[in-house]
């Protein structure tokens, strides 16, 4: 027996000698390299989880036989696709290109995982085909610097059953006092308003981005974390009240249970993207030509502003031998019509370049909301989303963090404000170590 | 991926570990002489090699990734890992949630160890008993749960369980099983439907090892058929129920694809339920040096509980 065990601690050692060479620190990446095109035929990878990305690419690959795209299908990016990510990034064999959400990216800049595009042909360029804040995601307010492509962002409204309002002449709300007033008259009809979401906290990040308030701050040197600030308690506080009153149903986000509730009508709204009119027409679909789509309900009665959910930019990974391809790529993929018409048709995708926003496909009625032009709302929603809204390093982390305690506190284990407490302490913990600079 | 967390993620009964600790028998007369030492050596290379390519490589480079930290400059400056001794594992031991996990398992395993081998050994008694019919037909049956991925035995579990969906809604509308109190013990259900065959296999194949002759010498001394299961059968088989008992154990401990599968249907699934959950959840922030040193710990808790349980079944075994 002791014989073994000297000869596994020899072996360990041995390995652990062996794969120290493997584990090379991280180069820097703030200087732009150079961007040359390859000579030859390239080849690209792309791993995302849009559907019907495939189609979009197949365009792209017939026009450009020297510049051939392989696309690699995964979960949705916090679902698993992130994780492979970083693994690949940390083992070397990282795909070219990658879809990450806004969100996600200054983790991925943090892990130096992205290549910066700005000497590559025409990215500094496509600046003004932007709609601006989705830019100011990417690029991070440096002018000369370009993390990733735009593709698409997730600009927030109300979807409701107008069927549902109409029959029990429920006023459609427009503040969210007057949200609350609805949601006592349906509760009392035995439907809920909504569904309180206890996983996406960046649904919840985009209640708190309508109403004026950011989480993180970064002023070049250190960050600050503000989970806690006055409105985002105001917002906790909100839901936090409908909760308790059982206004709200509380089934687990993107399950059967969570669709059968909007598919046979006990859930009458989501405060959701324009992405989101992909989910309720695939989870309801019994629900088809009974939806509408109004304007987010406003804190003061007057008030413009829209929150945004999601959305996300096509990144160029540190490691790809082929930054001048995947660029031109990426630009083509997120700018022109018939790729973002494609992806619209696909994944009900709204596009994050101006040009996208004049497409004929969404300025055309949508059958699903009754033949609504649903866009139009998104349309003004996107001009009212505030730029100065900012992703802290560590998304991921803090989204379980806050996610558990969310999930405490629909089965009244706990409160919303105490989560977000909670996700305070715990992402400053995550950023100290990994030396992070941040503000205490 | 990486290396430092596929370790962990063997699932209850691995066929690796069967192999493995399989190999290891219990006590013995003082070995004979070895004999051919270069044909032995030749016949266990490949093992070897494997083994130190998936097993102690991985091993390895957990402990040598546990023993780093991250260091930067500035906002998004360049990192670099560098030798931080043991301070991954003094924030591994003041990590409360990690605990609260470890407890948690301890109390699963306390539970659903005893439950799920006690129905392995039944149903195995049951099959080599010449009372019941149809044995081939019921030795596949009990099995068959063990060749449905465990990810989808616990997706079809929870549709089973969800309170509106299921077939059996007139019960689960009044009895939530994902709810904080009984997802522990939903999941345990979920886990000893899928390994309860498993187990009842390899102590039914001890149980024909049984030399036929020591029923017939029970009968002439009057011994009924429980008398002989309790008497002869189960002494005998009882190396193979201390092997099961071994392999749950580690799978409790590492329990990962069905608590990560009721995390996206049940409120009381956070994040850090399991310790390997925890281990997971801390690689995707990415932190992967303290993902290792959690690994590490527990591989080590793991190794500890087998071992202590083994020896102190061998004392018993002994007196």
């Amino acid at each position: 027996m002791k014989k073994r065990a000297v000869a596994v601690a020899l072996l360990a050692a041995a390995s652990v000698a062996l794969t120290g060479c493997s584990a090379s620190t991280t180069s820097s990446g703030t200087a732009a390299a150079a961007c040359a095109p390859s000579t030859g035929k390239v080849d690209l990878t792309f791993t995302t989880w849009v559907p019907g990305m495939e189609d979009a690419v197949a365009v792209w690959n017939k026009a450009n036989p020297d510049i051939q795209v392989k696309v690699q299908t995964g979960p949705n990016g916090n679902g698993g696709t992130y994780q492979n990510f970083f693994n690949q990034l940390k083992a070397g064999n990282a795909p070219d290109l990658g879809q990450i959400e806004y969100d996600a990216l200054p983790n991925f800049r943090v892990q130096d995982g992205l290549t910066d595009l700005a000497a590559c042909a025409g990215v500094l360029d496509a600046k003004k085909d932007f709609v601006d804040w989705t830019w100011g995601q990417v690029n991070f307010g440096e002018d000369n610097a370009v993390y990733a492509i735009p593709q698409d962002a997730g600009p927030m409204a109300m979807f409701y059953r107008a069927d549902l309002f109409k029959a029990n002449n429920i006023a459609i709300p427009t503040t969210w006092a007057e949200y609350t007033a609805a949601a006592e008259k349906i509760r009392a009809t035995g439907g809920y308003i909504t569904n309180f979401s206890q996983s996406d906290i960046n649904q919840f990040a985009g209640l708190v981005w309508q109403a004026g308030g950011t989480w993180f701050k970064n002023d070049g040197t250190n960050w600050t974390v503000n989970l806690t600030d006055p409105t985002t308690a105001k917002v906790a506080a909100y839901w936090q009240d409908l909760i308790d009153r059982d206004l709200v149903s509380t089934n687990p986000p993107w399950t059967d249970e969570w669709n059968n509730a909007y598919n046979t009508g006990s859930d009458w709204t989501w405060n959701s993207a324009a992405w989101g009119a992909n989910s309720i027409a695939s989870g309801a679909p019994d629900t088809a030509g009974k939806w509408a789509v109004a304007e987010s309900p406003q804190w003061a009665a007057g008030d413009k502003a829209s929150g945004n959910w999601g959305g996300s930019s096509t990144a160029v990974f540190k490691g790809s031998k082929h930054p001048y391809e995947a660029a031109k790529f990426a630009l083509w993929l997120n700018t022109s019509d018939e790729a973002l018409t494609l992806l619209n048709k696909s994944a009900n995708l709204y596009p994050a370049a101006k040009s996208g926003l004049e497409l004929p496909a969404l300025k055309a009625g949508v059958d699903f909301y009754g033949g609504q032009a649903i866009y139009d709302v998104f349309s003004k929603a996107s001009s009212q989303v505030s730029p100065d809204f900012v992703w802290g390093p560590t998304m991921t982390q803090t989204y379980n963090d806050v996610s558990d305690g969310f999930k405490a506190a629909v089965t009244k284990k706990g409160t919303l404000i105490d989560a977000l407490k909670t996700g305070q302490t715990a992402t400053i913990a995550a950023m100290t170590a990994q030396s992070i600079p941040v503000n205490k | 991926m990486s290396a430092s967390t596929a370790r962990f993620t063997d699932v209850p009964g691995d066929t690796r570990t069967a192999r493995r600790l399989a190999g290891r028998p219990g006590p013995r007369p003082a070995k004979p002489r070895v004999q051919h030492k270069r044909a032995i050596l030749i016949f266990v290379l490949p093992f070897g090699a494997l083994f130190s390519l998936f097993y102690l490589v991985p091993i390895g480079y957990a402990i040598y990734e546990s023993l780093l930290v991250i260091k930067r400059e500035g906002t998004f400056g360049a990192a670099t890992e560098v030798f931080g001794g043991l301070s991954q594992y003094v924030l591994v031991f003041q990590n409360g949630p990690f605990w609260q996990s470890v407890g948690r398992v301890l109390a699963f395993g306390a539970v659903q160890v005893p439950i799920m081998l006690g129905l392995a050994l039944l149903f195995a008694l049951l099959l080599d008993s010449p009372l019941v019919r149809g044995k081939k037909f019921f030795r596949l049956a009990f099995f068959v749960p063990y060749a449905v991925p465990g990810v989808i035995a616990a997706i079809m579990w929870g549709y089973l369980y969800s309170p509106n969906l299921s077939p059996f809604s007139a019960v689960t509308q009044n009895i939530n099983f994902l709810s904080a109190d009984l997802v522990l013990w939903a999941i345990a259900n979920v886990v000893t439907w899928v390994y309860v065959g498993y187990n009842m296999l390899i102590i039914y194949s001890a149980l024909l090892a049984i030399p036929t002759e020591l029923y017939e010498a029970a009968r002439l001394d009057g011994a009924g058929q429980l008398r002989i299961a309790w008497s002869v059968k189960i002494p005998l088989i009882m190396p193979a129920i201390v092997l099961t008992a071994i392999f749950s154990i580690i799978g409790t401990l590492q329990l990962l694809a069905e608590p990560q599968v009721f995390r996206s249907f049940s409120s009381a699934v956070t994040s850090t339920f399991t310790p390997n959950l925890t281990v997971y959840t801390t690689s995707s922030i990415p932190n992967v040096n303290l993902a290792a040193a959690f690994s590490v710990v527990l591989a080590l808790a793991t190794f500890v509980l087998s071992f202590t349980f083994l020896k102190f079944t061998q004392r018993k075994e002994a007196q």
